[in-house]
């Protein structure tokens, strides 16, 4: 198939009289790693959201392996069944340990039974580093700990894409390289991955495009050296300095 | 799992107090007693008549009041069993009636408005306007009688429904059953929607991302821990059920309340019989929240539904 893996149409987006997405195209092919960059309130969450219909668009078409899958007779749950999504808040859910949190999903959506649902969290879990944490609750597990939870009970899923928002900002500076060590890994293994992100020791690392979003539209797309060393925009030049100031382009 | 028992062995530990360990003692006495003077009136043992005590009150040396009272005794403890009786069934018939109504005024489009209006109709109007529409306005207990007639309806009544075998029920206990189910659903929807409320709405957006249905977000993650929230509020309404269903009085059920007064109105020994069945109220209420709290810790998780210390 030379179907991109996700093809975003013409997006747009409004929450009353406020316009957050105006007119957003881009295609991931398989494997890619994408960075999705901005400033506060440029749309990057709602634009992840519209991705797996968390937030219904107003206009536009998404396709995700050549197929359709948004506007008039698409599944949306049958979507999120293929798009996994990290929280920044984590969101795990607070009544089950780390393996429910991860079977849940397995048994009520896939369909699996008791005992095998089980044995895949565990190797998720396993996956992760986190099999001694299985009996956890979210409120017994560090922030580091919750967010690789969080990947694992997506990953669990067998999705085609990878989204996250912001999956570090919320953890403790240490905690960070646990976090992101996981998502190279997973970069590595070849998963196509949409990756709102501060952290730009991962993006140049890990990336292998980068898209700079400013009110609503992708301002600058390419590869992270060529945004880092040679913007054509002002705003991503302007933006991506001060970014690097505050969270390091040195590898974690 | 492991938790649920780690709490309760600290809290058992401090709570092993002489204050509670005489508390423990006489809600077995209590409860020992009433059901002994259940199971005579089922004539289920072979010993002891119904109405009447094992002892005279004379052999006891009792006089006055305090004999009254005391012959009075296996009476109020036949009508404790119907108080018990309508509380628990209607605070569970109420219960699974609230949380659909509850899903409905929070997640609802047009049923939000259906349930906003019911719990708004129960909790706008006098409970004992409620009891009386049923059972003297819509003679509900001449249906629980057998054949009746409803307009140009004639309804037949199930067997069922007409004889309780042993429990040797009124027909109106039916009516005010129907009467403390609702209302009870409707105060229990209201702490139930507060509870939902204060649950985090990304957690059904995380539900939603894996692929579950909104459906069965609010089944499997909404509702498991809207229910640990809704537990004191819960308590609160169990609390409040004990005592108002004295209110069945006034529809001719032979609760606690009832019991007494007769009692009392035909001795006049107002003080002696009001001061016990305060008592045998206080007894089932102090159970009750007893029991609230040991459901309250059972299903305590980390980070959730614990309102009261875990040092
Ligand atoms: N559910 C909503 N209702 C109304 N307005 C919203 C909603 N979600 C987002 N917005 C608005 O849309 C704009 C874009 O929000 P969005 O969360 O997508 O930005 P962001 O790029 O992710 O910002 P941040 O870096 O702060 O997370 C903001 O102005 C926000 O106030
Ligand atoms: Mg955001």
């Amino acid at each position: 198939m030379s179907d991109p893996l996700l093809r975003v149409e013409d997006l747009h987006k409004s929450y009353g009289d406020e316009t957050v997405l105006r007119g957003i195209d881009f295609e991931l092919e398989r494997g890619d790693v994408e960075i999705l960059s901005g400033p506060s309130g440029s749309g990057k969450s709602t634009l992840l959201r519209c991705v797996n219909r968390l937030t219904e668009p107003d206009s536009g078409t998404i396709y995700l392996d050549g197929e359709r899958v948004s506007g008039a007779g698409t599944d949306v749950n049958e979507l999120r069944r293929q798009v996994g999504m990290v929280f920044q808040d984590f969101n795990l859910f607070l009544h089950l340990t780390a393996a429910e949190n991860i079977t849940l999903g397995l048994r009520r959506v896939k369909g699996l039974g008791k005992a095998e649902a089980r044995e895949r969290a565990m190797e998720h879990l396993d996956r992760v580093g986190l099999a001694d944490q299985a009996g956890s609750y979210p409120a017994e597990l560090s922030g580091g700990q919750k967010q690789r939870v969080g990947i694992a009970r997506a990953l669990a899923m067998d999705p085609k894409l990878m989204l996250f928002d912001e999956p570090t900002s919320a953890l403790d500076p240490e905690l960070v390289g646990e976090v992101t060590s996981v998502m190279r890994e997973l970069a590595d293994e070849g998963m196509t991955m949409l990756v709102v992100t501060h952290e730009m020791g991962f993006a140049r690392e890990a990336a292998s495009r980068m898209m700079f979003l400013d009110q609503g539209q992708i301002v600058e797309r390419g590869p992270p050296e060529q945004l880092f060393q040679h913007p054509e925009q002002a705003r991503t030049a302007e933006f991506l300095q001060r970014i690097t100031q505050l969270h390091g382009g040195e590898s974690t | 799992m492991s938790y649920a028992e780690d709490l309760r062995r600290v809290r058992t530990r401090e709570g092993r107090s002489v204050g509670s360990m005489v508390l423990i003692a006489l809600g077995g006495l209590f409860w020992g007693y009433l059901l002994l003077r259940w199971l005579i009136n089922w004539e289920w043992v072979p010993f002891g008549t119904p109405g009447e005590p094992l002892v005279s009150p004379e052999t006891l040396g009792l006089t006055g009041g305090t004999a009254t009272a005391f012959q009075s005794l296996p009476q109020l403890a036949e009508g404790a069993y119907i108080t018990v009786l309508i509380t628990v069934l209607s605070i569970l018939l109420g219960l699974v009636l609230a949380v659909p109504l509850s899903v409905a005024r929070v997640y609802g489009r047009w049923t939000k408005y259906l349930s906003l209006s019911f719990t708004e109709l129960i909790r706008g109007t006098p409970l004992i306007a409620q009891l009386y529409l049923l059972y003297y306005g819509l003679n509900l207990s001449q249906f629980f009688r057998g054949l009746t007639q409803f307009g140009p309806f004639t309804v037949r009544t199930p067997v069922w429904a007409v004889d309780l075998g042993p429990l040797k029920v009124q027909t109106a206990l039916w009516v005010a059953l129907i009467g403390f189910t609702i209302n009870s659903a409707a105060y229990q929807a209201e702490y139930i929607r507060s509870a939902i409320e204060s649950v985090d709405p990304q957690q059904l957006v995380a539900a939603r991302s894996v692929g579950l249905t909104q459906r069965e977000g609010i089944l499997h993650v909404v509702l498991p821990q809207t229910l640990r929230f809704a537990i004191p509020g819960w308590t609160n309404e169990l609390v409040y059920l004990i005592k108002y269903s004295s209110l069945a009085t006034f529809i001719t059920v032979a609760e606690l309340f009832r019991r007494a007064d007769a009692v009392a109105s035909d001795t006049f020994d107002y003080t002696a019989m009001f001061t016990v069945v305060a008592l045998v109220y206080i007894g089932i209420v102090i159970t009750a929240t007893r029991l609230m709290g040991y459901v309250e810790d059972r299903v305590a998780l980390p980070g959730l539904g614990q309102t009261r210390g875990r040092s």
